[in-house]
């Protein structure tokens, strides 16, 4: 089965163990760089702490799961001989830590761009110039001039909530920011999650799309499809 | 900080439904284990869906073998909090992790299944080695 998203890295939101130096980290992997490793919700264990092997720590470890010491960290990818799902060492038994490479880090994204950010600042959501302008052709394209862009969040995806994007007409309760040409409707309840919220239009290798990019989400999908705040 | 009701409803009702006892506060908790000398499972439950997404399901599907256990429960981290920390107190000094399954007997934790184990994986795939769980349980009593 596929992990998360089958067009991002196969490591993104599991938990791994991380080799660097004496010290091994287990923790979720959140997003990988040539330069960095980020985890998430990090336990560290140095040769010898607690009167524990690396070993006998990354055994337990892996039976039980690790506590948390650290809501995140970013490890120098350099500096790292394993990086490895803590489910590998469940199924062989042991708790060996030599090196043992690094998966390949996935390809950094194309199609990313700048946004505004004076209107960053003063509205709860900011679209792209590419997200605007696909937006206001598929309106035109749906023929519907009462409709708008309607953004809003349900339960679900991989990290708690998901995004919804629709077309519908303004219901009552909507706040409501205007366009050049259409206006966006949110869900009063789905602002508190939505605030920050930037949604990007990309056309990249992987196929065009829209993507929503959440500053503040604690532990977002690589695909940006989910997230948690 | 715990999601809206209207956002979890659906995956609490996808094991309420199918007879697993949800268990809301430390009471019910309390209540749900003294009675039970019985292999009983816990599934910590949670929005999670990469992870919790499978292990619904995967309980729903072990719920279904010969040897499963005598009765399911489930408490929802992230929203019902006091419950969670009671029944992560009774799981002794094993981190909290979410979603998890636990396997008890006699109140005693006798198998753990964290979430690195259930993320990226199917409900199958799980749900296998629940059973296996289950059968060495059933077989020699001792903990899987």
């Amino acid at each position: 089965m596929g992990t998360f998203h089958d067009t991002r890295d196969p490591l993104h939101g599991i938990t791994v163990a991380a080799v660097s130096g004496d010290t091994v980290y287990i923790g979720r992997c959140h997003e990988r760089t040539p330069e960095s490793v980020v985890l998430v919700d990090v336990d560290e264990h140095s040769e010898g702490q607690d009167g524990r092997t690396n070993a006998e720590y990354l055994q337990r470890a892996a039976r039980f799961g690790a506590w948390k010491r650290h809501d995140r960290l970013a490890l120098e990818t350099a500096s790292l001989s394993r990086l490895a799902p803590l489910k590998d060492f469940y199924d062989t038994g042991n708790g060996a830590v030599e090196a043992a490479g690094l998966p390949p880090v996935p390809a950094p994204e194309v199609g990313a761009e700048a946004v505004d950010d004076a209107a960053a600042a003063t509205e709860p959501v900011t679209l792209t110039s590419a997200a605007e302008a696909e937006v206001a052709r598929l309106l035109e394209q749906e023929g519907k001039p009462d409709h708008g862009l309607r953004l809003g969040v349900a339960g679900g995806g991989c990290s708690g909530l998901v995004y919804n994007l629709e077309f519908t007409p303004r219901r009552e309760g909507d706040l409501v920011l205007d366009r050049d040409g259409f206006s966006i409707f949110l869900d009063p309840k789905s602002v508190i999650y939505l605030r920050g919220v930037r949604l990007e239009f990309e056309q990249g290798l992987g196929g065009k799309g829209f993507r929503f990019n959440n500053p503040n989400a604690s532990n977002t999908c690589g695909c940006g499809e989910s997230f948690t705040v | 900080m715990p999601y809206p009701e209207q956002m979890v409803a659906p995956m609490r009702a996808e094991l309420t439904t199918s007879g697993v006892q949800e268990l809301r506060t430390p009471g019910e908790v309390d209540a749900f284990f003294r009675t039970d000398n019985d292999l009983s499972l816990l599934l910590v439950n949670s929005v999670c869906g990469c992870a919790a997404g499978s292990a619904r399901p995967a309980v729903l599907l072990s719920m279904e073998h010969p040897s499963r256990p005598a009765r399911f429960a489930t408490v929802f981290a992230g929203q019902d909090l006091e419950a969670t920390a009671r029944a992560r107190e009774l799981m002794g000094d094993v981190p909290p992790s979410s979603p998890s399954v636990a396997v008890f007997r006699a109140g005693e934790l006798v198998h753990f299944m964290p979430r690195h184990l259930i993320e990226g994986r199917g409900p199958e795939e799980i749900a296998r080695d629940l059973t296996s769980a289950f059968d060495q349980l059933g077989r020699d009593g001792r903990p899987a």
